[in-house]
Protein backbone atom coordinates (compact mmCIF):
# COMPACT_ATOMS: atom_id res chain seq x y z
CA UNK A 1 0.00 0.00 0.00
CA UNK A 2 3.28 2.17 -0.07
CA UNK A 3 2.61 5.04 -2.33
CA UNK A 4 6.43 6.40 -2.00
CA UNK A 5 7.36 9.55 0.06
CA UNK A 6 5.81 12.52 0.43
CA UNK A 7 2.45 10.97 -1.20
CA UNK A 8 0.22 13.44 0.27
CA UNK A 9 -1.03 13.98 -3.09
CA UNK A 10 -2.46 10.68 -4.19
CA UNK A 11 -2.44 10.36 -7.70
CA UNK A 12 -6.32 10.08 -8.53
CA UNK A 13 -6.53 13.15 -7.10
CA UNK A 14 -6.46 15.57 -10.46
CA UNK A 15 -9.34 13.58 -11.78
CA UNK A 16 -11.40 14.17 -9.09
CA UNK A 17 -10.94 17.75 -9.26
CA UNK A 18 -11.78 17.26 -13.02
CA UNK A 19 -14.95 16.20 -12.35
CA UNK A 20 -15.88 18.86 -9.76
CA UNK A 21 -15.37 20.95 -12.26
CA UNK A 22 -17.47 19.42 -14.80
CA UNK A 23 -20.14 19.25 -12.13
CA UNK A 24 -19.49 23.00 -11.14
CA UNK A 25 -19.71 23.94 -15.21
CA UNK A 26 -23.10 21.87 -15.45
CA UNK A 27 -25.04 23.56 -12.04
CA UNK A 28 -26.36 26.93 -14.06
CA UNK A 29 -27.32 24.59 -16.97
CA UNK A 30 -29.15 22.48 -14.41
CA UNK A 31 -30.72 25.44 -12.26
CA UNK A 32 -32.40 27.00 -15.60
CA UNK A 33 -33.38 23.32 -16.53
CA UNK A 34 -35.25 22.73 -12.84
CA UNK A 35 -36.46 26.40 -13.67
CA UNK A 36 -38.44 25.12 -16.83
CA UNK A 37 -40.31 22.50 -15.36
CA UNK A 38 -40.95 24.89 -11.98
CA UNK A 39 -38.89 23.47 -8.76
CA UNK A 40 -41.03 21.83 -6.18
CA UNK A 41 -39.66 18.81 -3.98
CA UNK A 42 -41.80 17.10 -1.74
CA UNK A 43 -40.61 19.39 1.36
CA UNK A 44 -42.59 22.32 -0.47
CA UNK A 45 -45.69 19.91 -1.38
CA UNK A 46 -46.49 19.01 2.44
CA UNK A 47 -45.87 22.83 3.34
CA UNK A 48 -48.46 23.66 0.82
CA UNK A 49 -50.79 21.01 1.74
CA UNK A 50 -50.89 21.94 5.79
CA UNK A 51 -50.36 25.90 5.05
CA UNK A 52 -46.46 26.30 6.28
CA UNK A 53 -45.28 28.10 3.28
CA UNK A 54 -45.64 31.25 4.82
CA UNK A 55 -43.88 30.29 7.30
CA UNK A 56 -40.43 29.77 5.95
CA UNK A 57 -37.53 32.32 7.00
CA UNK A 58 -35.20 32.87 4.98
CA UNK A 59 -31.56 33.17 6.23
CA UNK A 60 -30.63 36.93 5.72
CA UNK A 61 -27.25 36.17 6.81
CA UNK A 62 -26.02 34.21 3.85
CA UNK A 63 -23.42 35.76 1.42
CA UNK A 64 -24.57 33.98 -1.38
CA UNK A 65 -28.41 33.56 -1.14
CA UNK A 66 -30.15 30.69 -2.75
CA UNK A 67 -26.53 30.02 -4.38
CA UNK A 68 -26.65 33.43 -6.22
CA UNK A 69 -24.84 36.35 -6.36
CA UNK A 70 -26.15 40.01 -5.44
CA UNK A 71 -26.18 42.38 -8.64
CA UNK A 72 -24.96 39.31 -10.63
CA UNK A 73 -27.03 37.21 -13.30
CA UNK A 74 -28.70 34.37 -12.07
CA UNK A 75 -26.30 31.84 -14.48
CA UNK A 76 -23.25 33.42 -13.91
CA UNK A 77 -24.22 33.89 -9.71
CA UNK A 78 -25.04 29.77 -9.84
CA UNK A 79 -21.78 29.53 -11.46
CA UNK A 80 -19.59 31.14 -9.01
CA UNK A 81 -21.58 29.55 -5.97
CA UNK A 82 -20.78 26.24 -7.31
CA UNK A 83 -17.14 27.15 -7.80
CA UNK A 84 -17.28 28.44 -4.30
CA UNK A 85 -19.31 26.26 -2.64
CA UNK A 86 -17.03 23.39 -4.02
CA UNK A 87 -13.99 24.53 -2.83
CA UNK A 88 -15.07 25.42 0.60
CA UNK A 89 -16.17 22.12 0.95
CA UNK A 90 -12.84 20.58 0.06
CA UNK A 91 -10.98 22.70 1.97
CA UNK A 92 -13.22 22.05 5.19
CA UNK A 93 -13.79 18.21 4.64
CA UNK A 94 -9.97 17.76 4.03
CA UNK A 95 -9.32 19.62 7.00
CA UNK A 96 -11.79 18.01 8.91
CA UNK A 97 -9.78 14.38 7.74
CA UNK A 98 -6.60 15.80 8.42
CA UNK A 99 -7.44 17.01 11.60
CA UNK A 100 -8.98 13.64 12.81
CA UNK A 101 -6.39 11.34 10.70
CA UNK A 102 -3.02 13.03 12.29
CA UNK A 103 -2.82 11.65 15.22
CA UNK A 104 -3.43 8.25 14.52
CA UNK A 105 -1.31 8.04 11.59
CA UNK A 106 1.80 8.58 14.36
CA UNK A 107 0.03 5.71 15.77
CA UNK A 108 0.04 2.89 13.16
CA UNK A 109 3.18 3.88 12.07
CA UNK A 110 4.37 3.46 15.72
CA UNK A 111 3.17 -0.08 15.48
CA UNK A 112 4.43 -1.16 12.37
CA UNK B 1 -35.14 18.24 2.08
CA UNK B 2 -33.59 21.16 3.61
CA UNK B 3 -35.96 22.28 5.98
CA UNK B 4 -35.85 26.22 6.08
CA UNK B 5 -36.38 28.11 9.85
CA UNK B 6 -39.77 28.68 10.74
CA UNK B 7 -40.95 25.39 9.94
CA UNK B 8 -39.77 23.44 13.07
CA UNK B 9 -40.57 24.21 16.63
CA UNK B 10 -37.74 25.44 18.86
CA UNK B 11 -37.79 22.84 21.49
CA UNK B 12 -37.79 19.99 18.17
CA UNK B 13 -35.21 22.12 16.42
CA UNK B 14 -32.76 22.02 19.74
CA UNK B 15 -33.27 18.69 20.42
CA UNK B 16 -32.18 17.96 16.69
CA UNK B 17 -29.24 19.66 17.26
CA UNK B 18 -27.95 17.75 20.37
CA UNK B 19 -28.97 14.73 18.94
CA UNK B 20 -26.81 15.37 15.56
CA UNK B 21 -24.00 16.68 18.20
CA UNK B 22 -24.38 14.00 20.20
CA UNK B 23 -23.82 11.14 16.74
CA UNK B 24 -20.94 13.11 15.27
CA UNK B 25 -18.66 13.59 17.96
CA UNK B 26 -19.57 9.87 18.52
CA UNK B 27 -18.62 9.53 14.83
CA UNK B 28 -15.09 11.70 15.17
CA UNK B 29 -14.06 9.47 17.95
CA UNK B 30 -14.73 5.93 16.16
CA UNK B 31 -13.19 7.40 13.10
CA UNK B 32 -10.01 8.48 14.93
CA UNK B 33 -6.83 6.25 14.03
CA UNK B 34 -8.71 5.14 10.19
CA UNK B 35 -7.64 7.95 8.15
CA UNK B 36 -4.54 7.25 6.77
CA UNK B 37 -2.45 9.94 4.32
CA UNK B 38 -4.79 8.98 1.32
CA UNK B 39 -8.23 9.07 3.19
CA UNK B 40 -7.97 12.78 4.09
CA UNK B 41 -8.07 14.15 0.78
CA UNK B 42 -10.79 11.96 0.05
CA UNK B 43 -12.89 12.83 2.45
CA UNK B 44 -12.66 16.35 0.82
CA UNK B 45 -13.45 15.07 -2.30
CA UNK B 46 -16.58 13.17 -1.38
CA UNK B 47 -17.82 15.66 0.42
CA UNK B 48 -17.46 18.50 -2.13
CA UNK B 49 -18.45 16.14 -4.81
CA UNK B 50 -21.55 15.29 -2.60
CA UNK B 51 -21.94 19.85 -2.85
CA UNK B 52 -21.38 19.65 -6.22
CA UNK B 53 -24.15 16.96 -7.13
CA UNK B 54 -26.57 18.50 -4.71
CA UNK B 55 -26.75 22.04 -6.95
CA UNK B 56 -27.85 19.94 -10.30
CA UNK B 57 -31.88 19.75 -9.79
CA UNK B 58 -33.08 17.07 -12.25
CA UNK B 59 -35.91 18.54 -13.58
CA UNK B 60 -38.51 16.24 -13.38
CA UNK B 61 -42.13 15.90 -15.62
CA UNK B 62 -44.81 16.91 -13.56
CA UNK B 63 -43.24 20.19 -11.95
CA UNK B 64 -41.10 18.24 -9.24
CA UNK B 65 -37.26 18.47 -9.38
CA UNK B 66 -35.23 17.03 -6.96
CA UNK B 67 -31.46 16.20 -6.26
CA UNK B 68 -29.11 13.63 -4.97
CA UNK B 69 -28.41 14.02 -1.52
CA UNK B 70 -25.70 11.40 -1.04
CA UNK B 71 -25.75 10.50 2.24
CA UNK B 72 -25.70 6.61 1.58
CA UNK B 73 -22.89 7.46 -1.77
CA UNK B 74 -20.95 8.91 1.39
CA UNK B 75 -20.95 6.05 4.22
CA UNK B 76 -20.04 3.33 1.55
CA UNK B 77 -17.14 5.38 0.11
CA UNK B 78 -15.78 6.32 3.64
CA UNK B 79 -17.53 4.89 5.68
CA UNK B 80 -20.13 5.57 7.80
CA UNK B 81 -18.47 7.91 10.89
CA UNK B 82 -16.58 9.32 8.35
CA UNK B 83 -19.72 9.99 5.39
CA UNK B 84 -21.82 11.43 8.26
CA UNK B 85 -19.32 14.08 9.17
CA UNK B 86 -18.51 15.03 5.36
CA UNK B 87 -22.27 15.55 4.56
CA UNK B 88 -22.48 17.23 7.75
CA UNK B 89 -20.03 19.81 6.46
CA UNK B 90 -21.77 19.90 3.31
CA UNK B 91 -25.34 20.71 5.19
CA UNK B 92 -23.51 23.12 7.25
CA UNK B 93 -21.88 24.97 4.18
CA UNK B 94 -25.01 25.18 2.54
CA UNK B 95 -26.95 26.66 5.03
CA UNK B 96 -24.30 29.07 6.65
CA UNK B 97 -23.03 29.97 2.95
CA UNK B 98 -26.03 29.48 0.71
CA UNK B 99 -29.06 30.21 2.71
CA UNK B 100 -30.07 26.46 2.37
CA UNK B 101 -31.92 25.35 5.00
CA UNK B 102 -31.99 27.39 8.19
CA UNK B 103 -29.70 28.11 10.53
CA UNK B 104 -31.94 27.27 14.13
CA UNK B 105 -33.21 23.86 12.00
CA UNK B 106 -29.42 23.07 10.84
CA UNK B 107 -28.99 20.51 13.90
CA UNK B 108 -32.17 18.63 12.46
CA UNK B 109 -31.20 19.21 8.43
CA UNK B 110 -27.84 17.23 9.53
CA UNK B 111 -29.45 14.80 11.52
CA UNK B 112 -31.79 13.86 8.52
CA UNK B 113 -29.37 13.87 5.55
CA UNK B 114 -26.01 13.41 7.70
CA UNK B 115 -26.89 10.94 10.12
CA UNK B 116 -30.15 8.99 9.54
CA UNK B 117 -29.58 9.00 5.51
CA UNK B 118 -25.83 8.44 5.99
CA UNK B 119 -25.94 5.61 9.23
CA UNK B 120 -29.56 3.63 7.64
CA UNK B 121 -27.83 3.99 3.99
CA UNK B 122 -24.72 2.36 5.15
CA UNK B 123 -26.58 -0.29 7.27
CA UNK B 124 -28.94 -1.08 3.90
CA UNK B 125 -25.94 -1.95 2.19
CA UNK B 126 -24.21 -4.00 4.60
CA UNK B 127 -27.40 -5.99 5.02
CA UNK B 128 -27.67 -6.72 1.06
CA UNK B 129 -23.98 -6.34 0.06
CA UNK B 130 -23.84 -10.30 0.24
CA UNK B 131 -26.48 -10.53 -2.69
CA UNK B 132 -24.83 -8.11 -4.63
CA UNK B 133 -22.66 -4.54 -4.39
CA UNK B 134 -24.58 -2.96 -6.96
CA UNK B 135 -27.87 -3.69 -5.35
CA UNK B 136 -27.00 -3.25 -2.30
CA UNK B 137 -25.74 0.65 -3.48
CA UNK B 138 -29.06 0.90 -5.10
CA UNK B 139 -30.89 -0.16 -2.37
CA UNK B 140 -28.57 2.07 0.35
CA UNK B 141 -29.28 5.06 -1.84
CA UNK B 142 -32.94 4.38 -2.45
CA UNK B 143 -33.81 3.40 1.50
CA UNK B 144 -31.39 5.98 3.17
CA UNK B 145 -32.85 8.83 1.96
CA UNK B 146 -36.76 7.57 2.51
CA UNK B 147 -35.71 7.18 5.95
CA UNK B 148 -34.02 10.75 5.66
CA UNK B 149 -37.17 11.88 4.27
CA UNK B 150 -39.49 10.50 7.07
CA UNK B 151 -37.60 12.12 9.74
CA UNK B 152 -37.98 15.51 8.03
CA UNK B 153 -41.93 14.75 7.88
CA UNK B 154 -41.49 13.78 11.29
CA UNK B 155 -39.97 17.15 12.60
CA UNK B 156 -42.62 19.25 10.26
CA UNK B 157 -45.50 17.24 11.52
CA UNK B 158 -44.89 17.71 14.80
CA UNK B 159 -44.37 21.57 14.87
CA UNK B 160 -47.15 24.33 15.02
CA UNK B 161 -46.50 25.73 11.07
CA UNK B 162 -47.74 22.07 9.91
CA UNK B 163 -50.43 22.19 12.05
CA UNK B 164 -49.20 19.13 13.51
CA UNK B 165 -50.74 17.49 10.71
CA UNK B 166 -48.21 14.15 11.28
CA UNK B 167 -50.15 11.82 8.74
CA UNK B 168 -49.69 14.17 5.80
CA UNK B 169 -46.27 15.22 6.13
CA UNK B 170 -44.87 11.61 6.58
CA UNK B 171 -47.30 10.43 3.71
CA UNK B 172 -45.64 13.46 1.24
CA UNK B 173 -42.18 13.37 2.05
CA UNK B 174 -42.16 9.77 2.75
CA UNK B 175 -43.88 8.88 -0.61
CA UNK B 176 -42.46 11.53 -2.33
CA UNK B 177 -39.00 10.56 -1.58
CA UNK B 178 -40.06 6.84 -1.90
CA UNK B 179 -40.43 7.49 -5.39
CA UNK B 180 -37.51 10.21 -6.09
CA UNK B 181 -35.51 8.31 -3.91
CA UNK B 182 -35.03 5.54 -6.67
CA UNK B 183 -32.83 8.03 -8.77
CA UNK B 184 -31.08 8.49 -5.60
CA UNK B 185 -30.25 4.51 -5.74
CA UNK B 186 -29.79 4.45 -9.57
CA UNK B 187 -27.51 7.32 -9.10
CA UNK B 188 -25.07 6.03 -6.42
CA UNK B 189 -25.04 2.38 -7.64
CA UNK B 190 -23.74 3.51 -10.80
CA UNK B 191 -21.28 5.87 -9.57
CA UNK B 192 -20.12 3.54 -6.75
CA UNK B 193 -19.67 0.20 -9.27
CA UNK B 194 -17.74 2.84 -11.71
CA UNK B 195 -15.31 3.94 -8.77
CA UNK B 196 -15.30 0.51 -7.38
CA UNK B 197 -13.80 -0.73 -10.67
CA UNK B 198 -11.58 1.88 -11.57
CA UNK B 199 -10.14 2.24 -7.99
CA UNK B 200 -10.45 -0.67 -5.80
CA UNK B 201 -7.82 0.51 -3.32
CA UNK B 202 -9.99 3.61 -2.30
CA UNK B 203 -12.91 1.28 -0.56
CA UNK B 204 -13.25 1.90 2.96
CA UNK B 205 -14.09 -1.83 3.94
CA UNK B 206 -11.06 -3.74 4.56
CA UNK B 207 -12.22 -7.23 3.74
CA UNK B 208 -9.90 -9.74 4.26
CA UNK B 209 -7.91 -10.41 1.38
CA UNK B 210 -8.38 -13.50 -0.30
CA UNK B 211 -4.16 -13.81 -0.79
CA UNK B 212 -3.41 -13.53 2.51
CA UNK B 213 -5.11 -17.28 3.24
CA UNK B 214 -1.44 -18.25 4.07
Amino acid sequence: MADGAGSTVPDWLPKAVAVLVALALLAPVFGWASGQVGYAEPLENAAEATGATDDAEPVESAPFPDYGVPGLGSAPGTLVSAFVGIGLTLVVAFGIGRALGSDADADTDAVR
Amino acid sequence: MHIPDGYVDLPLAVLFAAISLAVLSYAARRVGGEISDTRAPLVGVVAAGVFAAQMLNWPIPGGTSAHFVGGAFAAILLGPHLGALAVATVVAIQALVFGDGGLLVLGANVFNMAVVEVYVGYAVYRVVAPYGEFRAAFAAGWLGITAGALTAGLQLGLSAAFQYELLTTLAIMGVGHLVLGLIEGAITAVVYRYLARARPDLRPTTTPDPEVSA
